[in-house]
């Protein structure tokens, strides 16, 4: 079954911070050099990978879809409410889309703020902003399986 | 009865996987039917579909309109218009 054709990939670039949703991620170098300012002294990334099981099953691959527009949106508030609480920083929120083998990076979050408190926090309530409101979806693909039998997952 | 309007309903993750399909033109009353009856109308129109997993699937959804979340205690008062996109929101699972 085709993707949806509401999942595609999107940018949105904000002051200061750039969310994306695509089906390729940027290396993490030049996720990093992006971020980085010479104010700031701290970088906090986060990188999620697809693991190998799940409650015992082994698991070969995860497929990512997005409603696009919306998951940017919903990224973009993520970025302002990040600033309510801790203006300063640069950001970058990428999401990959498509099929995630194991082991690969599905989620790239950087954070450069003026010290490790604010990075690593910022960092987190972004990831943690992204998973419970995001809308993204994934699937999970088992070994020895029909492909029909992978499970849609949620995060709640 | 023949309805002049008709909405774009969007479905991802399991409620596309369960229906087969990614997204379908609605034919809707002009006025008069609200979000909250939607539900209802999608089962209807997909009765040949496994019903139980469908409705099991919408009732734990969420649901946007133009691309904005609508709270679930609005859904009994957003009229549903011509030419609008609403998505079936289940629940989600990025990062």
């Amino acid at each position: 079954m085709l993707p949806p054709g509401s999942s595609v990939e999107g940018v949105v670039e904000l002051s200061g911070a750039v969310c994306s949703i695509s089906y390729a991620l940027d290396t993490v170098e030049s996720t990093i050099k992006r971020v980085s300012d010479d104010r700031f002294g701290a970088i906090a990334t986060f990188i999620g990978t697809t693991r190998n099981s799940f409650q015992g099953k082994a698991v070969t691959k995860l497929e990512y879809q997005a409603y696009t527009k919306l998951a940017l949106k919903t990224m973009t508030q993520i970025i302002v409410d990040a600033r309510n609480r801790s203006p300063d920083f640069r950001a970058v929120v990428q999401h990959r889309i498509g099929v995630v083998g194991v082991g690969e990076p599905s989620i790239v979050i950087a954070v450069a703020s003026p010290h490790r408190n604010e990075a690593f926090r910022t960092c987190e309530f972004i990831l943690e902003e992204v998973k419970r409101k995001a809308q993204i979806w994934k699937r999970e693909y088992y070994e020895g399986k029909d492909e029909s039998e992978a499970e849609w997952k949620s995060n709640v | 009865m023949s309805f002049p309007a008709h909405i774009t309903v969007l479905y991802f993750a399991a409620a596309s996987t369960t229906l087969g399909i990614t997204d379908e033109l609605v034919p809707i009353p002009e006025k008069g039917l609200y979000l909250s009856q939607l539900t209802e109308l999608l089962i209807e129109r997909h009765s040949q579909s496994s019903l139980n997993a469908l409705r099991k699937i919408l009732d734990s959804s969420q649901w946007s309109i133009d691309a904005e979340m609508v709270d679930d205690e609005d859904l009994t008062k957003v009229e549903l218009k011509d030419g609008m996109e609403v998505a079936v929101i289940c629940p989600v699972s990025g990062g």
